[in-house]
């Protein structure tokens, strides 16, 4: 399948993820031109690619792969605006890994 | 039905053939062929709703093709052109690559691939749509597989008998409400709450006879009840239930 599966998670789970694809929605910290910092549950270094158009204090969600810095190499960003309720979203996060079944091989 | 399990005795198949149903496109990848349709966890399926960003669009002559990716898996989604409308949908404009949309629609498969035929997508304006649906699809699957909420937790007295529950409330609600009515329409009333009985309530002879007194005690203060709005006539009408105020 040319789109592979991106499971979704937060700071704490990117050492389990190292050299796979994620889905990680947070909040856009800090821009540094080539790369960037996230909270989502935790701080999340992200290093971007030209088609990234990130604003501070902005929800994001970016799908990329966790290097072995357990960075993210950032493949797609979708913002999401200022409106993103986290609790929710961490809410996800936690559903998509005790009910996997339903969401990843 | 081979599945009444997943259903009421009355529900029937009906009720599965207009079901919608919350979904993630993993399930729908997972969705195993019966005859001419789908399971998802067992329970047949008919109409299913999703989330998805869109990876590709494809305008054919007679359909317009996206695919659709939510991060558990990817599907092609078939809108057919409605040959009658005379002006293009507005919210086409909206449905761009990277977007994230929700459709409805129902699964088919051709040659062994799957795809869904679409009758609604549009753009998602609030983005923790995307969020809701996943839980709400959570949540529908740990029904079909594990039951209700609360059947097995004890949290709610409804399991063992399911009138149990709306009783303690409105006995609870009743010992404000009961302060304009007469002594005997107050027995009868907390009586009717405490009695196990079903969705028909109580025959009057049945709580003059449990309650000691006169069937024309009871008949009073069942009409002095029905008038206050507490309770209700069901099969008949010296057949009483508790009216439930919520």
């Amino acid at each position: 399948m040319d789109h592979p599966q991106t499971p979704r998670i937060l700071a704490p789970h990117l050492s389990s993820f190292q050299h796979k694809h994620v889905r990680i929605l947070g909040k856009v910290l800090q821009l540094r031109g080539e790369t960037a910092v996230l909270d989502a549950g935790g701080n999340v270094d992200m290093v971007l690619n030209r088609d990234c158009h990130l604003a501070v204090g902005h929800a994001v969600e970016v799908i990329g792969k966790v290097d072995g810095n357990l960075q993210l190499r950032v493949q797609a960003a979708t913002d999401l605006g200022t409106s993103i309720d986290y609790a929710a979203a961490n809410a996800v996060v936690e559903a998509t890994h005790r009910h996997k079944e339903i969401f990843y091989d | 039905m081979a599945d009444a399990s997943q259903n009421s005795p009355s529900g029937g198949r009906r009720d599965q053939q207009d079901s919608l149903r919350p979904v993630t496109i993993k399930q729908i990848l997972d969705a195993q062929p019966d005859g001419d349709e789908f399971r998802i966890d067992n329970s047949k399926i008919s109409q299913l709703t999703f989330i998805g960003q869109i990876r590709n669009i494809a305008s054919q002559a007679l359909n317009i093709t996206y695919k659709l990716d939510d991060g558990t898996g990817s599907i092609e989604v078939k809108q057919w052109n409605d040959m009658d409308a005379t002006e293009a949908n507005p919210l086409r404009a909206r449905l761009v690559e990277g977007a994230y949309c929700r459709a409805w629609g129902k699964l088919k498969s051709f040659n062994d691939r799957k795809h869904v035929n679409v009758q609604i997508i549009r753009p998602i304006d609030d983005n923790n749509e995307v969020s809701y649906h996943m839980l709400e699809a959570t949540a529908v699957h740990l029904y079909h597989t594990r039951g209700p909420i609360g059947a097995n937790t004890g949290a709610s007295q409804g399991a063992v008998n399911n009138a149990g529950h709306q009783q303690t409330s409105g006995a609870a609600y009743g010992t404000q409400k009961l302060a304009g009515y007469t002594p005997m329409a107050q027995r009868v009333y907390q009586y009717l709450s405490n009695e196990p009985q079903s969705n028909e309530g109580l025959h009057q002879q049945d709580i003059a006879a449990k309650l000691g007194i006169d069937v024309a005690d009871v008949a009073a203060a069942g009409d002095n009840l029905l008038e206050g709005g507490l309770i209700y006539t069901t099969v008949d009408d010296q057949t009483w239930a508790i009216l439930e105020a919520d």
